[in-house]
């Protein structure tokens, strides 16, 4: 065998071998490896590397020398699943930096992390002044999770008391202009209900570059052609101004009558529309 | 308009309001917005069925414009 043919050999089958040892060992993101991992990583590619272009050292020491590193860090991670003081051990601890507002200066030597780092990472969160922190722990992959203090936190709909409806992640239906049948399927709808839908909206299905469909059956999509412009759904905020029109209708109604029944009657059910908008409302916006 | 056209004007607005929201109640598969368009609805129905008295009430009250 020539030369640069054991060459490819080697080299396409090693990157077969490297490909499902990276498969097994896990799919975590190369920001989140523990220094073994990262260190088992670096060794597995420079053991490739040197039997890839070193002809001289026979093939089967590439694959005897990498099943030992791929095993060793398996078993590593196996037994790390079961046990948490091996954890602790092997993947390191997350520490307390600031706890209660405090800087914890002896964990800060402890993991030889300095004031400027720590500032450094503040600000990557945008907190420039330490004060506002609650609690930050330094996590073992090096990175600084905190949890500003209360009023430094941002505000939520719960905090203003705000009644939002939920809402569920939406379905794409249209791709490429293509329905996606399965996802049509999903939320019980046929090619049928799309294609009138696309009706109404005036546009053809090969002309459809993305089309999504939340969890209230409204369709929203994106035209190849895009000097056409879609019409956003009126269906909600329609129904929503009928509703409101109707009660100040009906507030009118009672006003104007000097009929004592019907004066009544119209201030009742105002009230019941009201009532009925109030529910109905954060569903309609 | 007269008052009785004008009730009758909302009254057909509220037998669309009733239609539109039992349209969105068939399109969600969201089980608490399906909930509170039903109750929306059941409110609806009931001044649905007031103001249908009413428009009655003034239909008589008002004979020519019934022709």
């Amino acid at each position: 065998m020539p030369d640069w043919l054991e060459i490819v050999v080697r080299s396409v089958s090693l990157l077969i071998i490297l490909f499902f040892f990276t498969k097994w060992l896990g799919m975590k993101q190369l920001s989140q490896l523990n220094v073994f991992e990262y260190i088992t990583g670096i060794v597995l590619g420079g053991i490739v590397a040197i039997h890839v272009s070193t002809l001289e050292s026979p093939f089967y020491f590439a694959v005897i020398s990498m099943l030992i590193w791929f095993i060793i860090p398996y078993l590593v991670e196996v037994i790390s699943l079961k046990s948490k003081t091996f954890r602790n051990f092997v993947q390191g601890k997350s520490r307390v930096i600031i706890q209660n507002g405090k800087i914890m200066e002896d964990n800060l030597k402890k993991e030889h992390y300095s004031t400027d780092d720590l500032l450094e990472s503040l600000r990557e969160k945008n907190i420039f002044k330490v004060a506002d922190v609650e609690f930050a722990v330094l996590e073992p992959t090096g990175k600084l999770n905190v949890l500003p203090k209360t009023d430094y936190r941002p505000l939520t709909a719960k905090d203003i008391g705000l009644k939002l409806a939920p809402s569920k992640e939406p379905q794409t239906v249209v791709m490429d202009g293509r329905p996606l049948l399965e996802s049509l399927a999903n939320l019980s709808l046929n090619p049928t209900w799309l294609e009138t839908e696309l009706e109404k909206m005036n546009v053809s299905i090969e002309n459809v570059f993305l089309g999504q469909v939340d969890s209230d059956g409204q369709l929203t999509v994106d035209l190849y052609d895009d000097k056409l412009t879609v019409p956003m759904p009126t269906q909600k905020p329609l129904l929503l101004a009928t509703m409101r029109k109707c009660q100040a209708d009906l507030e009118i109604f009672a006003l104007a009558t000097d009929n004592e029944r019907s004066k009544q009657m119209y201030q009742v059910n105002s009230e019941k529309l009201q009532k009925a908008i109030d529910k109905v409302k954060p569903y309609l916006q | 308009m007269t008052v009785g056209a004008q009730v009758k004007s909302c009254y057909a607005s509220i037998k669309g309001i009733e239609a539109s929201l039992r349209i969105l109640r068939s399109q969600t598969n969201d089980l608490e917005a399906h909930d509170a368009y039903l109750e929306t609805e059941h409110i609806i129905q009931e001044i649905k069925k007031d103001l249908e008295e009413q428009v009655l009430l003034l239909a008589r009250q008002e004979p020519q414009y019934n022709q």
